[in-house]
């Protein structure tokens, strides 16, 4: 008895004790006590755990989504007011630019680079071809200020927002208070792009034991096994690094990719190496767009390759012997990555 | 007997986590203050904005019209004893400030400090590589105070802009934006500066002691890099030449008076 009355008090120490700690964690922004609803931002099965946590500092909630996604769609961000992020960043084309080699920006401009599709950020460190941005969290300032793509100044945006009727409540309820600041702007956007994740299409459910491969495809996988996976490594279909794949250099923009970001000439001519999920769907390929189907892709590889290139990745410096049947039949396994929760899942829409 | 033990157990488990919630919240124990100022100078002369005309030790005139530099991890010394000036390892947006010659209010700044004497200052002329990777970010380091590289994640650690009849770029323009953080194009400089001998820091309780430190642009035009406005009129990125107009900036500063 008196040993269970003991443990009762130590217990109840120790809780108190573990809640003044918790309570000092809390953000006294919610002093009201109004928590927003946090969400656990759940890893696929088997997958590997993102390099690093982009929710640990931004903690993940459904106002704080709901918020990124009011602006992602927000055309008030460029300073036209014509121009949103979704305009580059198309939900049908998993968020890349649907048919476009480049996008087009403010007064007609185009980019000079291909848009990319938005998913599985959370596992990526190292943002835009050129892997210039480093935090998802600071990738938005990048199209917000180019005078080619929204033209907008972070003052400007930020007073639209201020002026808004919804977006103080929409503030409040992700960050406790109507406070409108780029942080909490860019935490949100984080948010929701960073919520964009890629895990069930048909390949996924091959794997998961809920579908089959039709015999076309699974013969596509296994060449795909063979000569793709080097570079676009399962299960997000990239390793995320930045290689050299014996692209004829485009003289007009002269694009040497990495290597204006790290000044090393070791890094001429590379370029983030793309995640082949939705791929189907996120045509035209390469960092300028310059391919408009799978099979030009192919065809680069089989007989396109620049082999004078002195930065060519290893793996590409021998041709790949890949038959036209075995093209086609690589091309069906590639429709199987199509994700219609990505591209048709209506918590991603407007 | 087990009772005893369970009981002991409990007690020193529930004294370590109430010990350890309490030592989240300390602060220094009968604090003083330290107020910081910043006079920015050209070879001694207070700096004018957009009307003071300089010259070079190349002999190229110029004009300053924007001047600008984080400060941040910045601790006093006195011997093996260390006072933060803020919450270490410096996570909180107050630990950094953005020295503006454009706005006075943040040419200084206080923070609480342990009462003693010190013998030097130390701090970074910079934002430490953490801060440069850890996302959107606010107070100082907000990026609409203009010192973030949007295609090249970073800060730039220090700006000086202006013109100079010398420099080879439209509208003459004179631009030094110096960032860097990584590898060998870390441009991150800690500085120390040591308080007189004969007149150290003297922090009491509940008082405020100030330190001028003075900041002279003409540093950075040479030693120990000869930097002259007619071969190198900008700098915007990370890379040898922003390294070598850091290595000369980083003696930029001294201890110009201090009253306790």
């Amino acid at each position: 008895m008196k040993t269970k009355i003991i443990i009762s008090l130590c217990l109840i120490t120790i809780l108190s004790a573990l809640f003044i700690g918790a309570a000092d964690k809390t953000p006294i922004a919610f002093a009201d006590g109004k928590l927003p609803d946090y969400i656990e931002f759940k890893i696929p099965d088997g997958w590997p755990k993102p390099p690093i946590n982009i929710f640990a500092k931004n903690k993940l909630s459904e106002q704080g989504f709901q918020l990124g996604k009011k602006l992602f769609y927000d055309t008030r961000l460029s300073v036209d007011g014509n121009i949103s992020c979704a305009n580059c960043h198309q939900q049908f084309a998993a968020f890349a630019t649907y048919d476009h080699d480049f996008s087009h920006g403010l007064n007609d401009q185009h980019t000079t680079r291909n848009a990319p599709a938005l998913f599985n950020l959370a596992w990526m460190t190292r943002y835009h071809w050129d892997g210039g941005v480093n935090h998802i969290e600071v990738q938005p300032l990048s199209p917000l200020t180019s005078p080619m793509e929204m033209g907008e100044t972070l003052e400007h945006v930020l007073a639209k927002l201020k002026k808004d009727s919804a977006y103080p409540k929409m503030f409040k309820a992700a960050f406790g208070t109507e406070e409108i600041n780029s942080q909490r702007m860019l935490k949100a956007l984080a948010q929701f792009t960073g919520s964009i994740v890629s895990s069930n299409s048909k390949y996924d459910k091959v794997l998961r034991g809920e579908a089959k491969f039709t015999y076309s495809e699974e013969n596509g996988y296994k060449l795909f096994k063979e000569k793709c996976a080097g570079c676009h490594k399962e299960p997000l279909f990239t390793d995320n690094n930045f290689r050299n794949n014996g692209l004829e250099i485009n003289t007009v923009l002269n694009d040497y990719g990495r290597m204006k970001i790290t000044g090393d000439p070791k890094d001429s001519l590379k370029f983030k190496v793309p995640s082949l999920r939705n791929v189907a769907v996120s045509f035209p390929y390469m960092h300028d767009g310059r391919f408009q189907s799978l099979g030009g892709v192919i065809e680069h590889y089989r007989n396109g390759i620049v082999t004078t290139q002195p930065t060519l990745d290893p793996l590409l410096v021998n041709k790949f012997t890949i038959t036209n049947a075995q093209k086609y039949e690589l091309i069906y396994f590639l429709n199987t990555l199509t994700d219609t929760t990505v591209t048709k899942n209506p918590r991603f829409a407007k | 007997m087990n009772g005893k033990i369970i009981h002991t157990v409990c007690l020193l488990l529930s004294l370590c986590l109430l010990s350890f919630s309490n030592n989240q919240k300390q602060k220094p124990t009968n604090p003083g203050t330290v107020k910081i100022t910043f006079k920015n100078t050209v070879k001694g002369n207070p700096l004018e904005l957009n009307t003071g005309n300089y010259i070079n030790p190349f002999g190229e005139t110029y004009t300053v019209s924007k001047f600008k530099y984080y400060i941040s991890n910045i601790f006093l010394v006195k011997g093996k004893v260390v006072s933060f000036s803020c919450e270490y390892p410096f996570e909180k947006p107050e630990c950094y400030h953005l020295v503006d010659e454009s706005k006075p209010e943040s040419l200084q700044f206080s923070f609480p400090v342990i009462a003693g004497n010190y013998d030097s200052i130390r701090f970074m002329l910079g934002v430490d590589s953490l801060h440069n990777v850890s996302g959107a970010q606010t107070g100082a380091l907000d990026p609409l105070n203009d010192m973030f590289w949007t295609w090249n994640s970073g800060y730039v650690m220090a700006k000086l802009e202006g013109k100079s009849p010398q420099s080879k770029i439209i509208n003459n323009k004179l631009e030094f934006h110096i960032g860097g953080f990584m590898g060998e194009h870390n441009v991150l400089k800690n500085i120390t500066l040591n308080f007189p001998q004969d007149k150290l820091l003297e922090v009491k309780e509940g008082k405020t002691t100030e330190i001028i430190i003075e900041a002279d642009i003409d540093t950075w035009w040479q030693q120990p890099n000869e930097i002259k406005i007619a071969e190198h009129a900008v700098c915007s990125m990370p890379g040898a030449l922003a390294k070598k107009i850091a290595d000369n900036y980083c003696k930029m500063f001294r201890i110009k008076e201090i009253i306790n």
